[in-house]
């Protein structure tokens, strides 16, 4: 059976940012929400059309994953920040609802540091970025690539779709440049060591969306973020793992229902 | 040919005391359990590794080799440095070859003083290679695999600088920046100790040796794709201003000999197959650490990587390597016939085969010694009376 189109449902642009070839994925009309994806772009954002009921739903591929360009001399997560600021220019968007999922919480929450008055409102999905000593985030980039997809769910079939059935070289190809842009970025440490300090700066409406059976960040971590942004809510879906937007309509809902 | 022969015997220096379920363990590289390890077995292999080592200057061997790896017991060498000190005031006449520590491991500046140190008091017998490091060596180490090869170029870069320019100096790279590079001491040789690249066949590693006019050693590729490597190298060292040498294209040989073929393969095939089998045995992931090799190499090499990692045949070993088992006169046949082909008269005899006892090497080394070596060095010498004439 032919897998799934993951981006079935978007209009798809081709812009060059700064030189790098950004593809940005759109549904959607109203008010712009930003959605910047995780590491792993495989299985797609097919939750995200929900969203595109009430908002013009944006999904850039960051550089070096998805369909975007590769730019090695992107080589810091705040390298990404600025070509976000870049990207915005491009697309004529001031303000924004932002959601970021893992790699891409990470990323939204560093972009809500530094541009607080941008971000209406901010909702972080199974962020990485925090290193959580008592609970450690699993380390993504130590992980065999075949074991990987498993640890992200509760049902496997919710992914099932998306994964290739034999050997496909092609398949295997396109996460070894996602794992190695991410190498790139977290090779020598698969957090931010400063991010703590400034979570404070994050004094937008804030919503945390875990997972509860989370094998790839610890639900446990949503309270250490909690310790850093004071006024966040938290919202924990029980039967849903890492993925937990493409587990839980529910949870897709929550983060409708909280950005509005 | 240009009408003389080298022959190095190098030496991998593997821990073969390995636990009866070892082949539940799908690498013993990176992750193979140190527990393992014993030190007092270990100890007893250094001492036996380095007599093998000795012997082979004592037995005019031309050069001895050893190089790095890390966290394996593919290897008990991660530091190679401290095997080549040790073996200074042992080897009185043969090279001495550290092939090599990878200089993204090290601090460059530091990598360029030990292989002073040692070329200075070795009296100038040094030779290193300069390897990228396997996808092994980065999961062992703190280093970044998706930035290895621009970090490599760039050590590469410091330590020819640290060599050949009079000190102090500065260095305002992307890696590292030496506000007084002025290391002690220098080395004997000028400019500089002779320089390989060793790799796997990356174009961007075979690149690098043209434009620096090194000496390029391929290890484990295809003998067909040896042979592309080679005449890629000397295509493009010329487009450099580089004429290499047939010398500077070592051909390493698994070779043993015996008193006849059949002989030689009863003695010899168990070895390369743990060779194979056991010792090179990893896993993809251990092989490819993310951002490591291009997505068209990862394409390419998962085809090899099937030749080298799955299942034993000593028939496709043969005929995909460089395989020399066999009686004296067929291994001068094997070599000679390849020397002509790959454009070489550096042969590389890997003859402490995987967990070959001290015996067949010892019995190895001897054979080589006694009947392979002369014989091809009288042919060269001939040759080169003849070029002369």
């Amino acid at each position: 059976m032919a897998r799934p189109d993951p981006l079935a449902g978007f209009d798809r642009q081709v812009l060059a940012v700064n030189g790098v070839k950004t593809v940005v994925l759109t549904a959607g009309q109203g008010e712009p929400l930003v959605f910047l994806h995780g590491a792993g772009t495989w299985h797609g954002f097919a939750f995200a059309l929900a969203w595109a009921n009430k908002y013009r739903v944006v999904i850039p591929f960051h550089p070096g994953f998805g369909e975007s360009g590769d730019d090695p001399g992107l080589s810091d997560m705040h390298d990404y920040v600025l070509h976000y600021l870049d990207l915005f220019d491009v697309l004529g968007i001031d303000k924004f609802r932002l959601v970021g999922f893992s790699l891409g919480g990470l990323l939204a929450a560093k972009f809500a540091v530094e541009h607080g008055r941008r971000v209406e409102r901010l909702v972080l999905v199974g962020p990485a970025g925090l290193r959580g000593k008592e609970r450690p985030t699993s380390d993504v980039l130590r992980l065999p690539p075949d074991q990987i997809p498993s640890m992200l769910v509760t049902n496997f079939d919710v992914i099932k779709p998306y994964l290739p059935e034999g050997p496909d070289l092609d398949f295997v190809g396109d996460r070894y440049r996602e794992g190695g842009t991410l190498a790139r970025l977290l090779w020598e440490h698969p957090y931010d060591l400063k991010l703590h300090r400034h979570l404070h700066r994050l004094t937008m409406p804030t919503l945390l969306v875990w997972g509860e059976d989370d094998r790839l960040i610890p639900v446990q971590l949503a309270d250490v973020w909690r310790r850093f942004i004071p006024n966040a809510d938290i919202q924990i879906f029980e039967g849903a793992g890492h993925l937990v937007l493409d587990e839980k309509r529910e949870a897709v809902d929550a983060v409708q229902r909280f950005l509005s | 040919m240009d009408g003389t022969v080298r022959f190095d015997f190098i030496h991998f220096m593997h821990y073969v005391h390995l636990p009866e379920n070892q082949k539940e363990f799908a690498s013993l590289w990176v992750d193979f359990p140190n527990k393992y390890f014993d030190p007092a077995k270990g100890r007893a292999l250094y001492q036996r590794y380095m007599s093998e080592l000795v012997l082979a200057d004592e037995l005019g061997f031309d050069a001895v080799v050893v190089n790095e790896h890390h966290n394996t017991a593919y290897s008990l060498m991660p530091a190679p440095n401290l095997i080549a000190a040790a073996l200074i005031p042992q080897i009185k006449q043969a090279k001495i070859c550290v092939w090599g520590t990878p200089p993204n491991l090290e601090y460059p500046n530091r990598l360029a003083e030990e292989y002073a140190m040692l070329d200075v008091m070795s009296g100038g017998r040094l030779e290193v290679a300069f390897p990228l490091g396997t996808g092994m060596e980065y999961w062992s180490n703190a280093i970044n695999p998706a930035t290895a090869r621009e970090r490599y170029r760039e050590s590469i870069d410091i330590i020819l600088q640290a060599w050949t320019q009079d000190g102090p100096t500065t260095y305002y790279g992307d890696f590292y920046t030496y506000r007084y590079l002025n290391p002690w001491p220098r080395p004997v040789q000028k400019p500089h100790p002779p320089c390989y690249i060793v790799g796997t066949g990356s174009p961007e590693t075979v690149e690098l040796a043209a434009k620096l006019g090194f000496g390029y050693a391929s290890v484990f590729v295809t003998k067909d794709r040896a042979a592309e490597l080679n005449e890629q190298l000397r295509r493009s060292g010329a487009k450099h201003g580089h004429h290499i040498r047939p010398d500077q294209l070592p051909l390493q040989v698994i070779t043993y000999v015996a008193e006849t073929k059949e002989k030689a393969e009863e003695e010899a095939v168990d070895h390369i197959r743990y060779f194979f089998e056991d010792a090179l045995r990893t896993t993809p992931t251990f092989l490819n650490p993310p951002g490591y090799i291009s997505l068209d190499q990862l394409k390419k090499r998962a085809a090899l990587a099937n030749k080298l990692h799955g299942a034993f045949s000593f028939q496709n070993i043969n005929e995909s390597f460089f395989v020399a088992v066999g009686t004296a006169d067929q291994v001068v046949e094997q070599l000679t016939q390849w020397g002509e082909t790959m454009g070489t008269n550096h042969f590389v005899i890997f003859g402490a085969i995987g967990d070959m006892p001290h015996w067949k090497v010892v019995k190895n080394l001897n054979l080589i010694a006694q009947d392979v070596i002369p014989r091809m060095r009288t042919a060269a010498a001939a040759n080169r009376r003849v070029a002369a004439e």
